[in-house]
């Protein structure tokens, strides 16, 4: 292996996705995210649409939102509290494993 | 290639109904569902069970499996004959690209081969790809060279998409952290005509590790030391991803205190803290010795640990 081989990216940190970016990386459609944004389904991000910044937290979310109501077909506000709380066991998770208890 | 039983995948007979399968599934993606399943291997088998609902759950996609798969066992090496899908239109859009290429080559066989927009002058931007990467701890402390490996669609020169794996090397820079994102330009789909191709973004994610407890860039351990060098203050070495610390145990402290060693944790800007919470280990009183010094104490030591203070 060379150096010419080996990849350097950017290191992206806290809000850093524009709405497309998220779209693109979640293979999420623009409609479906924006619809749920505006129902306030999906924590809307402040300012227009082309200064809304999502952080990776918010690319799991909309993923996880989209696999509720596609492999469930869950309606969208079923989803987002599946999602809510899913999100609430994640912390409470991760809480445990800074305890030691997990 | 394995031929793959999706009806058994699904636990539903050849001759089921559309609800009937629908059912079955609905009950395996509450069992397998990655987010609250206990199922040790749920991920891998939430991605069969998509992949078979996927295939039996469309009409024109299970007639042509049902015709090619006749007289396969599972597991069986299949072989579909050359052309098959010329007789098959496909209309829905199938399964996106992100989906696809999670999919067995089985599937990719079958259904991947979808005709994508012809290529010509029509010009656009690549698609960008997401995908996770699951680094150590250390490589987070001292940066590292880790090997990615992708399976994306990739189109050939007729137009036709195909699932294609690739392996990438990339560099993690030193002080990465979970819930980050490293993007590499370029690295994610072709762009159409000649426009760029779309970028790849990995989420960062860090392996749990047996001593270490990262928090962002703060880093969690446990940090064992003897009664003595609690009640009395000591200075003791403490082992860290990078090396090894000296730190100093006040005087009097107790199980359960932390102590914050700043700057120690994951590197960065700002970088993280080291927190060592304090486990006060008792000696075993196996030996006569042993068990003396605990009387003395027990008769010398004024001492009632339930006293409410």
């Amino acid at each position: 292996m060379t150096d010419d081989d080996i990849l350097t990216g950017f290191v992206l940190e806290g809000r850093c996705l524009t709405f497309e970016e998220l779209c693109a990386a979640g293979a999420l459609e623009q409609d479906w995210l924006l619809r749920h944004i505006e129902e306030g389904l999906f924590p809307a991000p402040g300012g227009t649409r082309s200064e809304w910044r999502f952080s990776a937290l918010g690319l799991a979310r909309a993923r996880r939102m989209r696999s509720l109501e596609r492999d469930f077909e869950a309606v969208p506000e079923l989803a987002a509290l599946v999602a809510d709380m899913l999100e609430e066991l994640d912390a409470l998770r991760a809480r445990l494993r800074v305890a030691g208890l997990e | 290639m394995e031929y793959r039983d999706y009806y058994g995948t699904l636990g539903v007979p050849r001759e089921a109904t559309i609800d009937e399968i629908k059912k079955a599934y609905r009950k395996l993606a509450r069992k397998y569902h990655p987010d609250v399943s206990k199922e040790p291997d749920a991920e891998a088998r939430m991605r069969e069970v998509n992949e078979a609902y996927a295939v039996l759950s469309d009409a024109e996609k299970r007639a042509a499996y049902d015709e090619l798969g006749r007289g396969y066992r599972p597991g069986q090496e299949f072989r579909p004959p050359p052309g098959w899908d010329a007789g098959f239109e496909f209309s829905g859009p199938g399964a996106s690209g992100a989906e696809a290429a999670d999919f067995s080559d089985f599937f990719a066989e079958l259904f991947g081969r979808m005709r994508g927009a012809p290529a010509g002058e029509f010009r656009m931007r690549g698609e960008d790809h997401h995908a996770k990467i699951l680094l150590e701890l250390e490589d987070a402390y001292s940066g590292a060279v880790r090997q990615v490996t992708l399976r994306a669609p990739k189109m050939d020169d007729q137009g036709r998409v195909a699932l294609a794996t690739r392996t990438l090397n990339v560099k993690i820079p030193k002080g990465v952290h979970a819930g980050q994102i490293i993007r590499l330009a370029g690295q994610g789909g072709p762009g159409m005509g000649s426009a760029r191709a779309g970028d790849l973004l990995l989420e960062v994610q860090i392996r749990p590790h047996g001593r270490y407890r990262a928090d962002g860039r703060d880093l969690h351990v446990t940090l064992p030391v003897a009664p003595w060098e609690a009640a009395l203050g000591a200075v003791v070495p403490v082992d860290v991803p990078d090396g090894q610390l000296q730190v100093r145990i006040p005087a009097g402290a107790q199980s359960g205190r932390v102590l914050r060693v700043r700057g120690r944790g994951i590197p960065g800007d700002p970088p993280g803290n080291l927190l060592l919470e304090i486990q006060v280990v008792l000696p075993e009183a196996a030996t006569a010795k042993a068990k003396e010094l605990y009387e003395t104490m027990a008769r010398e030591l004024a001492f009632d640990p339930r006293r409410e203070t």
